[in-house]
């Protein structure tokens, strides 16, 4: 690539990795947590050391929850488990509902106790930056970051253009030679190179789902007109919606559910069960689950209210649709391989937030280095330290509100806590940052970042005690919590190196002036090009 | 500013390109909704980065806009429309 076309794909790049680094930095940290959604939502469980309540079967709960809300008759989802919930929507409250079992008191009364929401909070924050979603037709967090995927994807591209004819050269060099910014520029881009595939998928799966609503609607507008409507629902739907003829029938017995799907898909794991019209002749129960040893290993099984089956979509046994769109989930959630590849997801996600700070910052000591001191590289490097310190530390106080505050007489409040504390600590740690030295500010939230994540499992076993090792889902997460103070600590501990070990940029220390000494990228320095804009 | 026109008018663009594939193919594109859509992200992306190509973008940017209307008027030829269906 010829030096002048090189330096205008560098620009390119630059520019959607800033317009995207720091939504991408919240969804990649907040994603590599939510890789372990489900163990999440046990370790957000309080653990009472108390005699155990034996709670009711699936089948009374579901007679219960019909019986007391009418709207759960026309649509719930039933989890199965030690203790089963049922989601529904409530019109009367304009929202979805989750009950469990143990809400339930022996006169069957819904007795709903407060939860804990850390497990959805993360996943908000990671698919929609915790943007709530007022019951719109398109969801603006979730397009949000799906245009910032889309970014992401254009960054990778140009990435891989600038990177290509010198990636063997490239490849594993992380030296400095006396120059420390070498050093963290080398580190983004092995990073970058070694997670390219990885980072692909990230991008192409993560826009197409966050941009699925506007390229629906653009589809319809642009090429396919009103007939897409119908053929999008008819074709990603399970089984249409139900025709009610007033006919009422016994429902079946929930196991019997289960043993009926199990004998369509033998290999079924079963995650959750959609029921339809409950107690209508006319509706049906969509058993959904996996089956292992495939990417896209989702399953449904459709029954009647006899246990007839409507329908089976499986591996081998779907539409094109439905075998693509399978990959497409699961590649973003890495939950095809079992533990391994979870834990792959969650390294990954972690580099790749920092292949989005240390790209920032790259760009901001770039610029000041290129066009001289300026207000913007300096505001931009504060709010990424502000915005980054905020996001990791704001989430540890999320996980510690969840654990502490059930166990305290604000226990009604806890899922307001986890958001609420969450966000004033990023907006005051964005704050100060915006007036500390950045280098000052660094050194002090990398020596408390790693402590935070650290207490929670300590936190946990003290008010716990071995529940918080020996339930597998609450150990999992656990040492998924240490591994990021170990991680943390490692950041730290080459932050402090490379402090030793070179003068930090001007930028860190509020001293940029005119006479600065300029670092070129090796990039620039071989395009030759080096202009002032 | 001129990067984000190149990704403003590369997005219908690669919806329609999509769609002319669709209408090209013999396979009905109901069948294949989903990797339709996976096909408009990544030629969206692709698109994105012609504008860092060319020295001035402004030719780019028109060519763009002039393409979505070439491949509108194209759309409007195909069996989607009724044309030979």
């Amino acid at each position: 690539m010829k030096g002048e076309r090189l330096r205008r794909m560098i620009d390119l790049h630059a520019w959607v990795g800033m317009v995207s680094g720091l939504a991408l930095f919240v969804a990649f940290f907040a994603g590599a947590i939510n890789v372990f959604h489900h163990e999440l939502h046990h370790w957000q469980e309080p653990h009472y050391d108390t005699a155990a309540v034996s709670p009711m079967g699936m089948d009374a709960l579901l007679e219960q929850v019909t019986g007391q809300y009418p709207d759960a008759r026309e649509r719930l989802y039933l989890l199965p488990g030690e203790d089963p919930g049922v989601m529904w929507y409530e019109s009367s409250e304009g929202d979805w509902i989750t009950a469990h079992a143990t809400d339930f008191n022996a006169e069957g009364v819904h007795d709903a106790r407060p939860r804990s929401a850390l497990a959805d909070f993360i996943n908000e924050l990671h698919f929609a930056l915790g943007i709530p979603n007022p019951g719109w037709p398109i969801n603006i967090g979730m397009t949000f970051m799906g245009f910032i995927a889309l970014l992401y994807g254009v960054a990778l591209f140009s990435g891989l253009l600038i990177h290509w004819p010198k990636i063997r050269k490239e490849f594993f060099a992380l030296k400095h030679e006396g120059n420390m910014r070498r050093y963290w520029k080398n580190l983004h881009n092995v990073i970058g190179i070694i997670s390219f595939p990885f980072h692909l998928i990230m991008s192409v799966t993560g826009a197409a789902m966050g941009m699925f609503t506007v390229a629906a609607v653009l589809l319809g507008v642009l090429v396919f007109g009103p007939q897409l409507r119908g053929v999008i629902t008819e074709e990603t739907e399970v089984w249409p919606a139900v025709d009610s003829q007033g006919e009422t029938v016994i429902m079946p017995l929930m196991e019997d559910v289960l043993s009926a799907a199990r004998n369509a898909v033998p290999d079924l794991r079963v995650d959750w069960l959609e029921i339809r019209g409950y107690g209508d002749a006319a509706g049906w129960i969509d058993v959904a689950g996996s089956v292992p040893d495939h990417v896209g290993h989702h399953a449904h099984v459709v029954l009647d209210p006899t246990l007839g089956t409507l329908r089976v979509i499986a591996p081998g046994q779907r539409s094109v649709n439905f075998a693509s769109l399978s990959p497409v989930y699961s590649l973003h959630f890495g939950d095809y391989g079992g533990l391994l590849v979870k834990m792959l997801y969650v390294a990954l996600g972690l580099l790749g937030s920092l292949l989005f700070v240390s790209g920032n910052i790259l760009w901001c000591e770039r610029r000041s280095d290129r066009v001289g001191p300026g207000r913007s590289s300096a505001f931009l490097l504060r709010l990424t330290l502000g915005v980054c310190y905020g996001v990791v530390i704001g989430i540890a106080f999320s996980f510690l509100a969840s654990k502490v505050l059930p166990h305290t007489p604000f226990a009604g409040w806890v899922a307001l806590a986890e958001r609420g504390i969450f966000a004033l600590l990023l907006v005051l740690l964005v704050a100060w940052s915006l007036r500390a030295s950045p280098l000052r500010f660094s050194s002090l939230m990398l020596r408390v970042a790693p402590f935070c994540y650290l207490a929670l499992p300590v936190l946990q076993t003290i008010l716990e005690g071995g529940h918080a090792w020996l339930e597998p889902d609450n150990r999992l997460v656990n040492l998924l919590l240490l591994a990021l103070a170990g991680s943390l600590w490692v950041v730290r501990w080459q932050f402090r190196k490379r402090v030793r070990q070179a003068e930090p940029h001007p930028l860190w220390v509020g001293k940029v002036t005119e006479g600065h000494p300029k670092h070129l990228t090796e990039t620039e320095r071989e395009s030759g090009a080096v202009t002032t804009r | 500013m001129k990067y984000f026109l190149g990704l403003l008018l590369s997005f219908p663009l690669s919806l329609m390109l999509v769609g002319l594939l669709a209408a090209a193919l013999p396979a009905p594109w109901q069948d294949w909704l989903v990797l339709q859509l996976i096909a408009v992200v990544v030629l969206w992306m692709v698109l994105g980065l012609l504008v860092a190509i060319p020295a001035r973008a402004w030719p780019l940017l028109v060519g763009m806009l002039v393409a979505n209307l070439l491949v509108w008027l194209a759309l409007q030829f195909t069996p989607l429309y009724g044309v030979g269906a």
